[in-house]
């Protein structure tokens, strides 16, 4: 079994006059893992991952990262532990070059020039490493934070939303980037709202919803627990189809246009196709979906996610 | 010791980076500098330009023209005598203006006689609040009593010497201090409180309380850094002064002690105010709130015996005046004693707002 890296329980932080930001979550987090915790914005994912990286005091509760305790000693962490904060921007006026070799100054650690090039060739920095900050790209600019904060080599990697509002390509290289730090060892923390980015990255998933942990477990585990598995879509079919679906005693639901009959038991596939194809149908194309971690999001908090905000 | 100097210099880059930081630091003392220098010490005597109307236009009234003349305060530039006075004032939009009466001769020459009935009166249009107002009226006065003296043959038996307290000295060995004070307090003051905002914003402090730097080094590597820059920019605008305008102060060794103290007031106080800032816009408008009016009433572009005994007394509140007056004492003055008062008046204030900046402000969330 796994050593246990960080231990939570019972945390809260509460603030005045009645906002539970974070309210009683407890959680553990097994080391060489990729732990994502997932939840629209406001659900507290901030306020616990900066309850653990010593930035905030926890209201009650207890949280241990190395047997350390946080609110108490972070200091004694800090050369195993890396950060890349929400929203990381970069000192405009330094280059990546300077800024590792600043950054690591303020770790005391001294970085051979060769040191701080194989650091930035890691996260693909090479070619723009003597390019002022300000002039980097929003993808550019969170390799350069993440650069910084592999600096002392963590054991541990706090990753608070990396890749919020970085185009498509952008955000792949850094999962990319973010799935080769956990093969060289490095346990990491990742919040996110990014559904596809839990599903894909993550080894273990806590779904949070205002302020608690709703559901916890890998993306599969997930899936099976809370979502449909698997879905027979019917493209355009629109709500008439609906009607007449419902009418012959099949559960279905409809979105966008489209008709969509979950079924559990994917040995009854062949029966509810059956079922479907003797109603006369107007639909534009009929496939399978297996369920996805939206889907299970959707089931849990009953609405959507768009870029970190709930649409019911 | 070497994370402090680790910071001062990763945050000397970025500053010295910024156009902002490098205008104000080396630019913006030496513009001053030139501007004022050129304004005040380009001809030694600043004079005043005087339209004269002559109504009268007799040997008398031209005699009269030569004793303002011989003032040296004014140039005078002829009206045309057909003119209305008040018209071409207005037409020509002028601030100051002279008329002499066309009974200017004749008056005189009566008062001479028995029949003394008064003096002829010239008369001095202008605006009372410029300050060439009080130049041309000096001169009118002046000229108007000597040209009394030589007409009724009066010797005169009391008469003014002026000898300068620093011979030698100009308007821009006084104005220097000034300058320099208000580049430290731009700088330090400036500064601070919108680094302050901008690091609480964009998550910096956060970041930097993830690491081994301390926050008392933090602040302590500011102060290095600011005391070098400025004590660069003393240099820098002296020597300007110095060379270009020929000023006689002098650097000592107690105006460079003055720079580090008042760089750690003015970065004490912008972190103090920075404690409270949210934004660096918001940084930026309440440190000009406050500077701005302290820049003026703290005597730095004129001397505090100019202004009304109210404002003299808010001068009094504010750290800028003690930091400039202790630079005049030693580097104009030649007062060391009242230089050393000033500058512990500077590091007690400087203390005050340090211990307050450093216990209220937090790198870490509430």
């Amino acid at each position: 079994m796994s050593e246990e890296l960080i231990q939570v329980e019972g945390l809260s932080k509460h603030y005045p006059p009645d906002v539970k930001a974070v309210d009683n979550v407890s959680f553990a987090i097994q080391a060489g893992q990729i732990f994502s915790m997932l939840g629209p914005n406001g659900a507290g994912k901030t306020t616990t991952v900066e309850i653990l990286e010593g930035l905030r005091n926890p209201t009650s509760g207890t949280a241990t990262i190395f047997g350390v305790d946080v609110t108490k000693d972070y200091s004694a962490l800090r050369e195993r532990v890396g950060i890349l904060p929400q929203s990381f921007e970069p000192f405009d006026n330094l280059k990546p070059i300077e800024a590792v070799q600043y950054w690591a100054g303020l770790y005391d650690i001294k970085m051979t020039k060769s040191q701080v090039n194989t650091l930035l060739e890691r996260v693909d920095l090479t070619e723009r490493k003597s390019v002022l900050s300000k002039n980097l790209s929003g993808g550019e600019k969170r390799k350069l934070g993440i650069a910084l904060s592999l600096i002392n080599e963590p054991e541990l990697l706090f990753l608070d939303e990396p890749t919020t509002g970085l185009d498509p390509k952008a955000r792949r290289d850094l999962w990319r980037l973010i799935e080769e730090i956990r093969k060289k060892g490095t346990t990491v923390f990742l919040t996110t709202h990014y559904l596809e980015e839990a599903e894909k990255l993550a080894d273990d998933v806590a779904i949070m919803h205002k302020g608690k942990i709703v559901a916890r477990g890998s993306p599969h585990d997930l899936i099976a627990r809370y979502g449909k598995m698997t879905v027979i879509v019917l493209s355009g079919a629109g709500s008439e189809a609906l009607r007449e679906i419902r009418r012959r005693g099949i559960e279905a639901t409809e979105e966008n246009g489209d008709v969509l009959v979950p079924v559990k038991d994917p040995t009854e596939m062949r029966i509810v196709f059956q079922k479907i194809s003797g109603i006369e149908l107007h639909a534009t194309d009929i496939y399978t979906r297996r369920q996805s971690l939206e889907d299970v999001f959707l089931n849990l908090v009953g609405a959507k996610m768009d870029e970190g905000d709930l649409k019911t | 010791m070497s994370r402090i100097l680790v910071d001062i210099k990763g945050f000397g880059r970025q500053y010295l980076r910024s156009i902002i930081g490098a205008f104000f630091t080396f630019a913006f003392p030496i513009l001053l500098i030139v501007l004022f220098g050129s304004i005040y010490s380009g001809s030694g005597t600043q004079k005043v330009s005087l339209p004269v109307q002559n109504l009268d236009g007799s040997s008398l009234s031209v005699a009269y023209l030569n004793e303002l003349n011989n003032t040296t305060l004014v140039n005078i530039e002829m009206i045309p005598a057909d003119s209305n006075i008040t018209t071409y004032i207005n037409d020509n939009s002028l601030s100051l203006a002279l008329q002499i009466p066309a009974n200017f001769r004749s008056k005189i020459m009566s008062g001479l006689g028995p029949n003394y009935s008064g003096p002829v009166f010239v008369t001095v249009y202008g605006d009372k609040s410029q300050s060439t107002f009080g130049t041309a009226a000096a001169a009118v006065e002046t000229a108007s009593m000597s040209f009394n003296y030589n007409l009724s043959r009066t010797l005169p038996l009391v008469a003014q010497e002026v000898k300068g307290l620093k011979e030698g000295y100009k308007f821009l060995d006084y104005f220097l201090p000034g300058v320099i004070g208000i580049t430290v307090m731009t700088n330090s003051l400036f500064s601070m409180s919108s680094i302050c905002a901008e690091y609480r914003q964009r998550g910096y402090f956060k970041l930097l309380a993830t690491t081994k730097l301390r926050k008392h080094e933090w602040l302590l590597s500011k102060f290095v850094f600011f005391s070098i820059i400025l004590i660069l920019s003393l240099l820098a605008t002296f020597a300007v002064a110095s060379v270009f305008f020929g000023t006689h102060s002098t650097i000592t060794p107690l105006s460079l002690i003055m720079i580090p103290a008042g760089a750690f007031l003015f970065v004490s106080l912008g972190m103090l105010l920075g404690v409270a800032i949210k934004d660096p816009e918001s940084g930026v408008a309440v440190a000009n709130a406050i500077g701005f009016p302290m820049m003026f009433l703290s005597g730095s572009f004129f001397p505090l015996d100019m202004m009304p005994h109210f404002l003299q007394l808010i001068a009094t509140a504010l750290p800028l005046t003690y930091f400039n007056n202790g630079l005049r004492d030693t580097m104009v003055y030649g007062n060391t004693g009242g230089a050393i008062i000033n500058l512990l008046i500077v590091v007690v204030i400087g203390f005050i707002f340090f211990f307050l900046a450093s216990r209220l402000m937090s790198w870490k969330e509430r």
